[in-house]
């Protein structure tokens, strides 16, 4: 794929083989059946185990037989599965980043020996439960609740688009605990088999098509004591855990315009009209000309953020920036690409209009466009714009 | 029990080349794991997988560089490697059959295995004989083209199932030690998974020069010598049949009666 000022040249042996097995396993098992499933709006749930089984899932965390690998080679992944397509991603970035990473980070020693190897190998699936039907982008005005009971909680409150959460054995739930004076967000491990836990999946979506979507009802759902996470309290819990999946969708942004870049520059080279190939043609090597350098450009932010957050320098800014730019850059991309394809780029067939739709959502979870713009504000002003 | 898997690096030609006298120019060459050695890899770390105390040594002839592909086959579940190499070898125009067979007789007299995997051929020379001639020069049993091995490590016997020409398959029993020639489709090798490259970064790869396994430069002479590299001339013989469906029916039916196909 474009890599053209040479970033992946100077990687390590490690991350170059994490980098190839990524890309061999997506071009072999992924790639060949995905807009099929995007049509037929289905996951390929069979890789669920198999992308557990090569480490794909919390790559980049320590012990409970995870790889530990190193922040880049974790980006180099996400920019592969995203490659193929969002939802590919999404099912990796929901089960390491979003699941995986607060247990790892937030839980206590039971959770993580009961969770986290099941969860790595992809033999329990998780999902993440912030979103509600009325707070999106302001998730610290939630509704969830959990009220202390004997010894434990009653949960109720109820999310939405959440990733996953019809085939989920577990949901990490963001609930306030009204039990407590200060009323503090706390996360909660909830099995989706316990009563009065239902996941409706949710149907039509034009976007992330290949991806499973649904809601968490929580009906006077009990949890114990032991269920909570211990080890953080508010929304500093949610939000760390958002950081690293956005780091992941910033690299993963590169990989979906990379391959709409290589899909559109292998069609405008083969197409001839007028006697030439089409790629022949200046409109055309101007958008060619323009993807390469924005997809640079995002590439070389998505390498500058592996570095400072390898090193502990790494800001939620510098993510929201990366998020925001890298996903703009790529929702640009895919559609320039489609353009190129002509007729042909709205079917099936070809991947850029696929992306294009995917990207829709990309744009708008995990801290939609104009969020992270606010936050970049407040960053630059001191000045928050939205409270 | 020790399973010795030998492996090489590949070159992979891109779609446009230059040829560059009697070679490919290098900026045309991707390298890569051997496809053939990639079975080979799997069969050997299945062996290790069922059988108790077995160990997967991988061995590979080749420059720094190729410390990548034998470090691929250490994250698939190969314990050790070795990779041969020596200024000798990097100033030799082409390592031929037997300079490859002197030096991996010379590992093999060191690790002394029970059993050397090694693919059918190589994706880009193509000799297709390193496997059954190192096995005539350690004086080891060998079997070619494999595609199917039950080994009983107590009998010291491979069975083994032999693909032939024309969908003939033959069944061997091969007295161990033994020199298998591995053939694609006798197992679905695994991807390296993250787990595994990062254990890999931990084994060992010994490095080894022609002193250290008791060889002298001439090992590298060859009395082959690549004349001449060209890309033949291509012919095209395609009809295309235009019309309807009954139309080239027809028509197609009429070139498979003229080349004797049917009445």
């Amino acid at each position: 794929m474009l890599d053209y000022v040479g970033l992946e040249a100077d990687l390590g042996e490690e991350e170059r083989l994490i980098r190839d097995t990524a890309r061999d396993f997506v071009e072999d098992k992924v790639r060949p059946d995905i807009a099929d499933h995007w049509q037929d709006a289905t996951f390929p749930t069979e890789i669920i185990e198999e992308m557990g089984a090569l480490g794909f899932y919390a790559p980049n965390l320590d012990g409970y037989d995870l790889p530990n690998v190193s922040e880049k080679a974790y980006g180099l992944l996400m920019q592969e599965l995203e490659a193929c397509d969002s939802g590919v991603r999404s099912m990796a970035s929901v089960q390491g980043a979003l699941v995986m990473y607060p247990i790892h980070a937030f839980g206590s020693d039971a959770q993580k020996d009961e969770w986290l190897p099941k969860l790595g190998h992809g033999e329990a699936v998780g999902c993440f439960g912030l979103t509600e039907p009325n707070h999106g982008s302001n998730p610290s005005a939630m509704e969830t609740h959990a009220e202390a009971d004997g010894d434990g909680y009653v949960l109720n409150g109820s999310k939405t688009w959440i990733t996953n959460s019809p085939i989920a054995d577990v949901a990490v739930v963001w609930a306030k605990d009204r039990s407590d004076d200060e009323n503090p967000v706390r996360g909660f491990l909830v099995e989706t088999d316990k009563a009065g836990v239902t996941t409706n999946k949710i149907d039509d979506k034009l976007s992330l098509r290949a991806s499973i979507t649904g809601e968490i009802a929580l009906d006077d759902v009990h949890v114990d004591a032991d269920d909570v996470l211990p080890h953080v309290r508010g929304m500093k819990g949610p939000l760390s855990c958002l950081t690293q999946a956005r780091f992941g969708i910033a690299w993963g942004a590169v990989g979906a315009a990379q391959d709409c870049f290589e899909t559109a520059l292998e069609y405008a080279t083969d197409r001839e009209q007028f006697g030439q190939p089409i790629g022949g043609f200046q409109l055309q090597q101007r958008k060619l000309a323009e993807m390469a350098t924005q997809i640079t450009n995002a590439q070389l932010l998505a390498h500058r953020l592996a570095d400072l957050k390898e090193r502990g320098d790494l800001r939620p800014q510098h993510v929201s920036m990366a998020k925001r730019n890298n996903v703009r850059m790529a929702r640009e991309t895919a559609k320039t690409a489609r353009e190129m394809l002509g007729g042909n780029g709205i079917t099936g067939d070809y991947s850029p209009m696929r992306h294009m739709a995917n990207i829709e959502t990309v744009y708008t979870y995990e801290g939609t466009h104009d969020i992270h713009t606010l936050i970049l504000g407040e960053d630059l002003t001191g000045i928050a714009a939205f409270e | 029990m020790k399973v010795l898997v030998t492996v090489k690096e590949v070159a992979a030609v891109e779609d446009e080349f230059e040829i560059d006298g009697t070679a490919i120019d290098e900026a045309y060459l991707e390298y890569d794991l051997n496809e053939w050695d990639d079975y080979a890899i799997e069969e050997g770390v299945q062996i290790s997988e069922s059988e108790d105390d077995v160990e997967v040594v991988s061995v590979t002839i080749g420059p720094e560089r190729s410390e990548e592909t034998i470090r691929m086959a250490l994250a698939k579940g190969a314990d050790r490697a070795v990779r041969v190499w020596d200024d000798s070898l990097e100033d030799a125009e082409m390592l031929d059959v037997e300079a490859k067979t002197n030096l991996l007789a010379a590992v093999v007299e060191e690790e002394e295995p029970d059993l050397v995997l090694s693919g059918v051929q190589a994706d880009d020379d193509g000799f297709g004989a390193t496997g059954v001639s190192l096995a005539d020069e350690v004086g080891f049993e060998w079997a070619a083209v494999v595609n199917d091995l039950e080994l009983d490590v107590e009998g010291g016997v491979a069975s083994v199932r032999r693909e032939l020409e024309g969908g003939v398959e033959e069944l061997t029993d091969v007295d161990l030690p033994a020199v298998l020639t591995i053939q694609t489709g006798i197992n679905e090798p695994r991807y390296a998974s993250l787990r595994g490259i990062r254990q890999a970064q931990r084994k060992e790869i010994k490095p080894m020069t022609l002193d250290d396994l008791g060889l002298s430069a001439d090992v590298a002479e060859s009395d082959l010598e690549i004349v001449d590299m060209y890309e033949p001339e291509t012919e095209s013989d395609a009809t295309l049949f235009e019309g309807s469906p009954d139309e080239t029916a027809g028509q197609l039916a009429e070139v498979l009666r003229d080349g004797g196909v049917g009445q």
